[in-house]
């Protein structure tokens, strides 16, 4: 498993942004979201893996340890497009 | 009329807990100048040790509570499940203590005392997972005996990381929205400053022949000498 910090430079080359507001990753072109517990706690494969996966169009994708419910991520959404 | 939101809730709370914060900062604050005041009295002219309170204001304690979350939003449907009383620090006394060995005198003094024994030991470190390497600063949080619904922190720091740390913390906890890109890749540099600021008590401390690992040192040895007798 790499620190922080080298997983950090993956999302950062796979074009995702750190949030200091939300403590995640955010990639609006991607529609995806990495919190940092999710990367804090899994390996570098499986960062991955996630940026990989396709996402459908017009959802969003999170990446959180725990699977936040629709509101949280209604209200995520909203804080970050306001 | 509008619904109340997570954020409405909480700020109604923080209001209703404040005269309660107020009575225990007060107390914590006058147990710990009480216990320090040994130390305090054969304190040498160039040697310092001050006592500060605080409680968390409004917005911050609001803050602290959403970082907790994943994500950092409040679920708006669950509204009820979050209280201000889950924060550790709502209510806060630092010591800040130069040079180092009276940081280690002052901490060994408060630990020793029976409220603070009892309390929860979450030491600042460096890097959080690191539990080898010597704390930043000791930090205890728990219940003072008149009031079991907050919880208050008690935190003893060297003088100069404290001081460090009153100016770092405004940058980079709160900062301003156009220096928060600036300010991401600071961790290695803010790691060199806690480096610099040992490095400068230490020499201090070797050039007065005073130092805060031979304190311990001595204390372990009599501990173990006791034991043995």
């Amino acid at each position: 498993m790499l620190t922080v910090e080298g997983k950090k430079q993956v999302l950062e080359d796979a074009g995702y942004a750190y949030s200091f507001d939300r403590l995640s990753y955010i990639n609006r072109h991607a529609r995806k979201v990495f919190s940092i517990e999710f990367v804090q706690d899994n390996s570098e494969a499986k960062l991955k893996a996630c940026i990989n996966q396709p996402t459908a169009p017009g959802e969003w994708k999170f990446y959180f340890n725990l699977e936040p419910s629709d509101s949280v991520k209604r209200e995520f959404l909203r804080s970050i497009t306001r | 009329m509008t619904e109340r939101t997570v954020v409405d809730r909480l700020r109604a709370e923080y209001f209703t807990l404040l005269p309660d914060a107020w009575r225990i900062l007060e107390e914590l604050e006058a147990e710990v100048r009480h216990c320090l005041l040994p130390l305090l009295n054969k304190l040498d002219k160039h040697e310092k040790l001050t006592v500060t309170s605080r409680i968390k204001d409004c917005e911050s304690a609001l803050g602290a509570l959403r970082r907790r979350q994943e994500g950092a939003v409040f679920d708006p449907d669950r509204a009820d499940k979050y209280s201000l009383k889950d924060l550790n620090d709502f209510a806060g006394v630092r010591v800040l203590a130069f040079p180092r060995s009276r940081w280690i005198e002052a901490d060994d003094l408060l630990r020793q005392h029976s409220q603070f024994a009892l309390w929860t030991s979450d030491p600042v470190r460096v890097r959080p997972n690191d539990v080898e390497a010597e704390p930043l600063a000791f930090k205890y949080y728990g219940y003072c005996p008149r009031n079991t619904a907050l919880r208050a922190e008690l935190q003893i720091a060297p003088m100069l990381i404290g001081l460090f740390w009153e100016v770092e913390h405004s940058a980079i906890y709160k900062p301003s929205p156009h220096l928060k890109g600036v300010l991401a890749g600071m961790d290695e540099r803010t790691i060199k400053v806690y480096e610099a600021l040992k490095d400068f008590e230490s020499e201090f401390e070797r050039l007065i022949r005073r130092d805060p690992l031979k304190v311990k040192r001595k204390k372990r040895k009599k501990k173990k000498k006791k034991r043995v007798r």
